[in-house]
This record gives C-alpha cells, sequence and structure tokens, in this order.
C-alpha cells in the first residue's frame, strides 16, 4: 500500500513539474499570449469607512485617506484613456475638511462621473455624493443628515457657535449648490428632531433621498453604468463638434 | 479638525490606542498598496489603492497577500 501511494505521489509531483516546466518555457519564450482584458476606461474610486483628514485615526477604524485620493483624482482627470469615473460610497463620514476637499476635486473634473451609495452615506458623505455629475442611491442604503459637532476641548464663547455654524454652512450650500435639493428642506432634515435617538437630524433612506431631490436616482451597478456610458458619449459629441 | 460622523467619539478613539506603526503605505510593482509588517518581517496586503477595477482581478493583489 505504502509503495502504491509513494508511487502515485511521485507521478503526481512529476506531472506537476512538468507543467511548470510548460509553463517556464512558455514564460521564457515568450510563445504563449494569454489574452488580457483590455483596459478600462471607466476607473472606480471607492470611498469606505472613515473619510481620514488631517489627523491619523486609530487602526480599528477602517478609513479612506484624502491624500490617496486627491493625487489620484488628478491622474484620473489627466489620463486620456480614461473617460469616466464611478464613485462607490460606504462611508460613515469623518473629517470635514477632507470631505469637502474631496467633493470639490470630483465636482471640478472635466470628465462624467457617477456616484453609487451603497450601505451608508453619512454626514460628509452627503457631499460626496452629490459631487459627481449624476448620483445613483441603492434602495437599502441611508444618508444620515445631522448638524456638525465638535468633540474635544470646547470653549463656551458665542464665537464656537459661529464657528461650527460657518462650518456647517460649507457643507450645506455646497449639497445645496450640487444637488437638486433646496436649502429649506435640507435643513429640516438636518435639524429634525425624533427621527435618530439621542441625537437631531434625520435618517434618509434610498428612495426618500430621491423624493427631496438630495440623489439624482434609485439604482445600482447597472443604471451607474448605462448613465456613465451615456455621459461618456455625450461628453464625446461636445468635443467632436468644438473640433469641428 | 471636526469630524463629521454619526460615530461617537469613543468609537472612533478608544481608550486603549493600540500600536499602529507596523502599517505601511508602500509602492509595489507599480501599485500603491497598505500593507501590515507582520512578526515575520514579511508583508501583509491590507488594501490595494488603485482606481483601475482591472487591477482587482489581479490575484497577486488580493487582501491578505504576503509580500515579500
Amino acid at each position: 500500500m505504502n509503495n502504491k501511494t509513494e508511487k502515485k505521489e511521485d507521478q503526481n509531483q512529476d506531472q506537476q513539474q512538468n507543467s511548470s516546466a510548460l509553463v517556464q518555457k512558455i514564460q521564457q519564450l515568450g510563445q504563449s499570449n494569454i489574452p488580457q482584458a483590455p483596459d478600462s476606461n471607466i476607473h472606480v474610486l471607492s470611498i469606505i469607512g472613515q473619510v481620514e483628514g488631517h489627523i491619523q485615526l486609530p487602526p480599528q477604524n477602517k478609513t479612506t485617506k484624502y491624500e490617496h485620493l486627491l493625487p489620484q483624482l488628478i491622474a484620473i482627470e489627466q489620463n486620456p484613456k480614461i473617460e469616466g469615473l464611478i464613485i462607490l460610497l460606504n462611508t460613515v463620514g469623518g473629517d470635514v475638511e477632507a470631505g469637502l476637499a474631496l467633493s470639490e476635486m470630483i465636482s471640478s473634473i472635466s470628465k462624467p462621473t457617477v456616484s453609487i451609495v451603497l450601505g451608508g452615506g453619512h454626514s460628509i458623505g452627503v457631499p460626496i455624493a452629490v459631487a459627481t455629475n449624476y448620483s445613483y442611491i441603492v434602495p437599502t442604503a441611508t444618508m444620515t443628515i445631522h448638524p456638525v459637532r465638535l468633540t474635544g476641548l470646547v470653549i463656551g464663547v458665542p464665537q464656537t457657535f459661529e464657528y461650527l455654524d460657518k462650518m456647517q454652512d460649507r457643507v450645506i450650500n455646497f449639497v445645496v449648490n450640487h444637488s437638486n435639493i433646496k436649502e429649506e428642506k435640507f435643513k429640516d432634515l438636518m435639524f429634525a428632531k425624533g427621527n435618530l435617538t439621542r441625537d437631531i437630524g434625520t435618517n434618509v433612506i434610498g428612495t426618500d433621498a430621491v423624493e427631496y431631490g438630495l440623489i439624482d436616482g434609485v439604482g445600482g451597478v447597472k443604471e451607474a453604468m448605462q448613465k456613465i456610458n451615456e455621459l461618456i458619449n455625450d461628453n464625446k459629441t461636445v468635443e467632436n463638434q468644438v473640433i469641428q | 479638525m471636526i469630524l463629521y460622523t454619526p460615530l461617537s467619539e469613543a468609537d472612533i478613539y478608544p481608550n486603549s490606542p493600540e500600536d499602529f506603526s507596523n502599517r505601511h503605505c508602500v509602492s509595489y510593482g507599480g501599485k500603491s498598496l497598505y500593507v501590515e509588517q507582520t512578526a515575520d518581517g514579511s508583508y501583509q496586503l491590507l488594501q490595494l489603492l488603485s482606481t483601475d477595477p482591472q487591477d482587482f482581478m489581479d490575484e497577486n493583489y488580493t487582501p491578505g497577500t504576503i509580500l515579500r
């Protein structure tokens, strides 16, 4: 019995060696050309976990670092092979300034951009979601809209409140300017009572976000791909017209 | 810095922050990777930082891969 199994193992090893030798030969001589998928003309930027800004967060936080994303956005803008960008969002929010920086970068890209909110696009995820040319939300996703809070040392003077109010206005203005929601409505959602436990604000679910005009449509991957291809085609025809 | 998130501060900053000096962002094979140095000195891939969806089809860059 033992001999038999040993023989079998030997055979197996031989076969493996043979196949690996074959692969090596192919690699060395360059005879086999494995068909590779063509470069994608649509790139994907995923914004997941916390949006990390000025301070590095402890490792148990899953973070998206804005210093990684900003150069990637420039690279996408520069690369002529990339024709469109899809933003995948599943974020719990994070640094206000990092989030606003990302939102402004995304909104100022000349190429077509489409976002999909999956799971959650809370707090600072809201301006990032609306920064694109067209935004989608899956029916099960939610977006929490709530006032900006101060943590840590707070000086009890009116100026503190004014500073916070200005910070909040930056977020509100960006969202209002880049989506179809009215400022009044957005503020109503932000300062609503009784919707969130122990907090002021609203948890807006998929279809409601579209109803309020915050997000452009309910949909997932299929809808987003259709939309971005449509926008890319529109972009191309505009460019052609300019040349002619 | 102001964090705009529904999470509480205690969730983000735990009382006993673990050491995360063993996590680095490196460039490997022309791609930016977020890696963690394991006890034996090798690097384990945590996250591939790329916008090209084809990069994620490359099995050499699946999360958890040990890099030499």
